[in-house]
């Protein structure tokens, strides 16, 4: 996928010299070293490959970032109008651009965005039973809990969801499962398995009603929760005796307990299931899972 | 055996004003289907956003003749990520005037590089712009093509009397 968006000398460089399975994110910024982070390291990209030397390093362009994101939207950039309000772009293979650039503002309202003059390019890993270690404590006498999955950016949140999801399929739990992919990133060509549905790029508010009444789920996955529409979207779904997997950006539990928006979910007792993530070992290290009272129920 | 040959000459005067008179036909069904493609885009992508490269896969076999390669030429642009330019979109393109093809270039390039709310705009501006080199082109087609097969018919029957 990368292929058809990255100019040919970058992508040429980064799959010869590096390897894409190695990367989690490139950033591309106008007059500036294209950045690459691999593993929790970030280096320079130099025409040998990885470079920690800033006069090796290639500088993007402009016209290379619009570049891309005419490639990334299918040279069909109206097409991806909601998603650039947003701030980013997802392309049909799961990889998520965030971009920034000028918002346009008319009554209220971002209307779009343009001068775009930064990238950051996530390249999505599939994991293979990243999520195994907390299969058991979400999934307990065939019996599915409230799960929300804690981390802090980039360290394996979407790729735990999406391992979960794929873990259910293949043991064939036959769960109806909601996949609410609001940045299409979920769902990576069809890897979430025999027995779920998806609603893409529709906000948690209208996903969960419209899913919950139109495809009957007993579980709905989504990710990154984020202010109160998205915790009354949780709510309403648990009043409605569908289970949810969620995730959320945040680097301890006990910075999470802080947060104030999450305050009902937490004092309701609606998520039987914490589990942290970090960076420590790598995207997704699992540091710890705790119960509905935050009493850790096993240590990494 | 002459009036065999006589009828050769005829049908091959006519036959060449046939032929000058399709360079009209030509232009004027190119202007058209422009138009037309102009009109498809603005409604295909205010409602259904479809991709650049579908609308045109989607755009009707019999009306799409009439653009000569121009959209292939335009696809294989897009899926070559290389640059367009005025060579490689008017291949075998060769009807066209240079300002024809300046607009012509500028519209293609125009194409997916903006939100929805500009694109509808450009998509707009440059209908008007077509219709106008459509208009004309159709009352060229009318004038000199009509009176490119009139004079080819009349230069078979000169030449018919001159040998008679």
């Amino acid at each position: 996928m990368l292929k058809n968006i990255l100019p040919e000398n970058i992508y040429n460089i980064i799959a010869e010299r590096i390897s894409f399975n190695a990367i989690n994110e490139i950033r591309i910024r106008a007059d500036k070293p294209i950045v690459i982070s691999v593993g929790s390291g970030r280096f320079f990209l130099s025409e040998h490959g990885l470079s920690g030397n800033l006069k090796e390093a290639i500088t993007a362009s402009k016209v290379m970032i619009e570049d891309i994101i005419f490639r990334a939207s299918e040279c069909s950039i109206y097409s991806v109008n909601e998603q650039i309000k947003k701030g980013f772009i997802v392309t049909s293979g799961g990889v998520r651009l965030g971009i920034g650039g000028d918002m346009i503002e008319e009554n209220g309202h971002i209307k779009t965005m343009t001068n775009f003059n930064s990238l950051n390019i996530r390249i999505p890993h599939a994991i293979k039973n990243c999520s195994l270690s907390a299969f058991n404590h979400i999934l307990q006498d065939d019996k599915l809990l409230n799960a929300l999955v804690i981390s802090p950016p980039g360290a394996g949140k979407t790729t735990f969801l999406r391992d979960f999801i794929c873990q259910l399929s293949e043991r064939n739990y036959a769960f109806n499962v909601l996949v609410l992919d609001e940045r299409g990133e979920l769902d990576l060509g069809g890897s979430v398995g025999n027995f779920a549905d998806k609603i893409s790029f529709a906000t948690k508010k209208v996903g969960f009603e419209n899913g919950i009444r139109s495809l009957s789920p007993n579980l709905i996955v989504t990710d990154e929760l984020g202010g109160e529409p998205d915790i009354e979207a949780v709510r309403y779904c648990a009043n409605c005796g569908v289970n949810i997997l969620a995730s959320v950006h945040c680097d301890t539990i006990e910075n999470f307990v802080k947060k104030p928006s999450y305050e009902k979910l937490i004092n309701e007792k609606i998520f039987k299931r914490y589990i942290l993530l970090s960076m420590r070992n790598g995207p997704g290290t699992l540091e710890g899972i705790y119960n509905e009272n935050f009493s850790r129920l096993t240590k990494y | 055996m002459n009036w065999i040959i006589l009828a050769i000459f005829a049908f091959c005067c006519i036959a060449i004003g046939y032929i000058f008179s399709l360079k009209y036909k030509k232009r004027a069904d190119f202007f058209k289907t422009l138009v037309m493609l102009c009109q498809k885009f603005d409604v295909e992508i205010n409602y259904s956003r479809e991709r650049l490269k579908n609308l045109f896969l989607s755009f009707d076999e019999k009306t799409k003749k009439h653009l000569h390669g121009l959209d292939k030429n335009f696809l294989s642009y897009l899926d070559n990520a290389t640059t367009l330019d005025e060579a490689n979109l008017f291949k075998n393109i060769n009807f066209l005037k240079q300002n024809e093809k300046d607009l012509i270039l500028l519209f293609f390039k125009s194409l997916g590089r903006s939100d929805l709310a500009s694109q509808s705009t450009e998509l707009k501006n440059f209908e008007k712009r077509f219709e106008e080199f459509s208009t004309l082109a159709g009352n060229e087609n009318k004038k000199y093509g009509s009176l490119s097969i009139k004079l080819g018919i009349v230069a078979g029957l000169v030449v018919v009397v001159l040998f008679i």
